[in-house]
């Protein structure tokens, strides 16, 4: 396996037409909004005719799920939709159709549980990917405003290209920023004179401002010294961990001192949950909802989580902790039904996340051979 | 009902630190651990220090027949010792009962009198140079144990614990002990027995488990001791290397990683099969977690027996060991690893790759068969990669990325290759090349990871006369 498996692709013209009018039918649901939520029944009916479209269009996909004996007459429920694991978009293209007229490829950075060749993404529409991106977006971050000034600690596209996260501040950017500052470049070095004079401009022309970045960027910016009080009415974005970094910041110190660095509230500090590997993102409805703790994240209408247990991956009971699978109708173009390493609870529809299954001191003197591969090979 | 087990050896006259014990549960089997604080475990080193007079005045040839007397109680089925290590050894370790039966078997025939004694041979041609200076072609000299040993071990391979304190016991060190989690039951069962064989022996050797990584505790003990054995993944065995004044002999057992190869002599019928059964074995012992254990089997195309047919061959091996040996449990990061693992490998296959994937469903064996490096490799459960080799001429230069970490290969139908081959591998980094049923428990006497294991641990010192 030196190379990754290309995914056949299937009567060109058929699938790309096939899968335009499904994205335009997603898309039009998805920007309806997400105040209203999706029934069962119309989440489902909508999830099997995406399963019984990527079964056709995807050959790897459909003899994966043929070999677990789910076929679209089998399948009778999204639950019953072959689960992918995240691990195995390091090794395919799971695109349904042809994986040379996709619009977008994006990199997974530290998803996958070992080292090794990068994960990805191929996204065959930018337009069903926007209107998956957008309608939450605004919704927990701009749920009183049309428009904010962003300062972003998240390099730009231009600067890391097959970034989704960067992708996703620029797509958001372009609808919802007056302007945007990029103020930490490729390598994730932080630009302290335009990330001054971003700060200083936003409070001279008092404007309210989106601050958005990594907890990681956060812990750096806020070592330097870097952060200023910001306007009335701004608000953070923060997103992801600190996956193997070297210093560690509980989120509830981070968020407090964020909060007395910028002046903003940790009411108005929205954690951002999502992975290359779904389109969609989750958020924390503290502005959205004036939610207190913020320990839950809200997903879109067009998804659903389980926790599964780790062993079986039966479905577990409503509270208890497992292994997050989620399935995204915005997945449409690759696979939707996800097997993730992440760890939480679902209640109420909703994730608590508990954290990534790694971390536990390993066992036994052996060494994974992949690592040593990554290790010795890391042109790869 | 719950039984607690007290995971803990200390010498005469150190009382207990101050601080409540911890304890982690383990099944049904609670394991204690002491809650260490620096100033409580300098005492402990002082006491070991204060052994060492009595200790170097022992002859080594004693201190094998002690030793070997309590490893022999692990092997005797009468003996209580033996009863007790295999009531707490598959909760301790996460093994099924089975499975820690026969890790006990192999790692204590170790442990006995005649292997110490394999071992002493083995490592100096004439052991009374540690117990004063003999001649040997006209030098004089002898060999020293350090005054303070401390064996670091962060890995669980049950076992491996005691045949570190034996060694460095065997050459009149004094030893500080800290077993990894996972393999503690072992060590504090031998310590205990040796405390009622040899009060005076017991003395010198102490067994206290920290948790890894707590830096207040390791640096006291890297400070005080002579000589560093650490055993574990690269990056702690770094930063302990990294924290040992440069004064002091540290040995590195990092992170190693083993290889099968079959040549077409071991693939007729029905030699294909034996081989296969013989493998899985060498797979499932340990469940894989082994620096032994093969990970990725080289099967030499050619023979009548294809390398595809001899990863099903392996397959039912290991099904059938899933029976008869079974598996521990995995815990919930390495469950989740597994289904990552099967999931991605799964697909790939339906890819039409030509990658194929056996597995045990519930039990976690699984076989996955793929012509290219090894991306796809497991390292959870007993998984195991075949892959197909034109010419086994290929493996040396496959293996040499690895160099460094490489340690085992196993070998089945080799023929008269094997001498060329064997040193070949040498060369890109192996350390030992053996049949597929010497894998998973090497002799006494082997050079552990190319090393001396008991040379290592001493210093010479030289005589000249007037």
């Amino acid at each position: 396996m030196t190379l990754r498996q290309k995914t056949d692709p299937k009567g060109v013209e058929t699938v790309a037409v096939g899968f335009d009018v499904l994205a335009t039918e997603l898309s039009g649901r998805f920007s309806a909004g997400v105040e209203s939520p999706w029934s069962d029944t119309d989440f489902g009916s909508l999830a099997l005719r995406v399963f019984e479209y990527q079964f056709e269009h995807n050959p790897t996909y459909r003899r994966y799920s043929e070999r677990r004996g789910a076929t679209p007459k089998t399948v009778r429920a999204w639950r019953d939709v072959p689960v992918v694991p995240t691990g195995a978009f390091k090794h395919l293209d799971l695109v349904a159709g042809d994986a040379r007229t996709v619009e977008a490829v994006f990199h997974t950075s530290g998803t996958n549980l070992r080292g090794g060749a990068p994960g990805r993404h191929l996204i065959p529409r930018l337009s069903l990917y926007r209107a998956s991106l957008l309608p939450p977006f605004k919704a927990h971050l701009l749920p009183d405003t049309d428009s904010l000034r962003f300062i972003s600690l998240i390099p730009s596209p231009d600067e890391l290209p097959r970034s989704s996260l960067s992708h996703m501040v620029s797509a958001a950017a372009q609808v919802f920023a007056s302007e945007v500052h990029w103020v930490v470049d490729g390598s994730g070095v932080l630009d302290l004179e335009l990330l001054t004079a971003a700060i200083h401009d936003s409070i001279s022309e008092d404007e309210a401002v989106l601050l958005l970045g990594t907890a990681f960027a956060f812990v750096h910016a806020l070592d330097q010294d870097a952060l200023g009080s910001l306007p009335a009415g701004s608000r953070i974005m923060e997103t992801g961990g600190f996956k193997g970094r070297s210093r560690e910041v509980s989120k509830v110190e981070l968020y407090a001192t964020l909060s007395s660095e910028t002046s903003v509230t940790v009411a108005h500090i929205v954690n951002e949950y999502g992975m290359t590997e779904l389109q969609s993102q989750l958020y924390t409805p503290v502005m959205s909802e004036q939610a207190h703790d913020g320990s839950a994240h809200v997903l879109p209408p067009w998804m659903r989580v389980r926790a599964l247990d780790p062993s079986t991956l039966e479905e577990l009971e409503e509270g208890a902790e497992g292994l997050l699978a989620f399935f995204d109708l915005a997945n449409a173009g690759s696979v939707c039904h996800v097997l993730t390493e992440d760890v939480g609870s679902v209640r109420h529809g909703r994730v608590h996340l508990a954290g990534r299954v790694v971390g536990a001191e390993p066992r036994g003197c052996a060494r994974a051979m992949d690592d040593l591969m990554a290790a010795s090979d890391a042109s790869l | 009902m719950s039984h607690i087990f007290d995971a803990w050896a200390l010498p005469p006259g150190v009382t207990l630190p101050h601080r409540p014990s911890l304890s982690f549960e383990s099944g049904s089997t609670q394991v204690r651990y002491l809650d260490a604080d620096p100033d409580w475990l300098a005492r402990v080193l002082d006491a070991l220090g204060d052994s060492r007079s009595r200790l170097v005045d022992r002859r080594a040839g004693d201190l094998c027949v002690t030793l070997g007397a309590v490893g022999a109680r692990l092997l005797d089925p009468g003996d209580t010792l033996r009863m007790k290590a295999l009531e707490y050894l598959p909760a301790d370790a996460g093994l099924s009962a089975e499975m820690a039966t026969v890790v006990l078997d192999g790692m204590a025939r170790d442990w006995a009198e005649d292997g110490l004694r394999e071992l002493l041979d083995a490592e100096f041609t004439d052991v009374a140079c540690l117990d004063g200076f003999v001649e040997r072609q006209g030098r004089i000299s002898m060999a020293m144990g350090p005054g303070l040993c401390f064996q670091i071990i962060a890995g669980s391979v049950p076992g491996v614990g005691v045949s570190a304190l034996i060694r460095s016991l065997l050459v009149k060190s004094p030893t500080l002990l800290k077993p990894g989690r996972g393999d503690s039951v072992l060590p504090v069962l031998f310590a205990s027995a040796l405390h009622e064989a040899d009060p005076e022996l017991a003395a010198a050797l102490a067994v206290v488990y920290w948790p890894g990584g707590s830096e207040a505790l390791e640096n006291v003990a890297l400070l005080g001791a002579d000589v560093v054995v650490a055993y574990g993944g690269d990056e702690t065995v770094a930063a302990l290397r990294g924290r040992t004044p440069v004064t002091t002999r540290f040995v590195a057992y990092h992170h190693r990683v083993s290889v099968a190869v079959v040549g077409v002599e071991a693939l007729g019928r029905p030699h294909a099969e034996a081989s296969a059964a013989s493998l899985a074995k060498a797979v499932a012992i340990f469940d894989q977690r082994g620096c032994v254990s093969p990970r990725v089997v080289y099967v030499e195309e050619g023979g009548t027996v294809s390398p595809r047919a001899f990863a099903s061959l392996l397959a039912q091996s290991l099904a059938g060991l899933g029976r008869d040996l079974p598996s521990g449990g995995l815990d919930r990061a390495e469950a989740s690893a597994l289904h990552q693992v099967r999931g991605t490998a799964e697909l790939v296959a339906a890819s039409e790759s030509g990658v194929d994937i056996h597995h045990g469903g519930d039990a976690p064996w699984t076989v996955i068969f793929d012509r290219g490096p090894m991306d796809l490799a497991p390292s959870v459960g007993r998984t195991v990669q075949v892959v197909p080799l034109t010419d086994l001429e290929q493996l040396p230069d496959l293996l040499a990325r690895m160099g460094t970490h490489l340690q085992t290969v196993g070998t089945a139908g080799l023929g008269d290759r094997e001498q060329v081959l064997a040193s070949r591998l040498g060369r890109a980094g192996v350390s030992r090349v053996v049949p597929f049923s010497e894998v998973p428990f090497p002799p006494p006497w082997w050079h552990h990871d190319g090393g001396n294991p008991l040379g290592d641990l001493v210093r010479w010192v030289d005589l000249g006369s007037e």
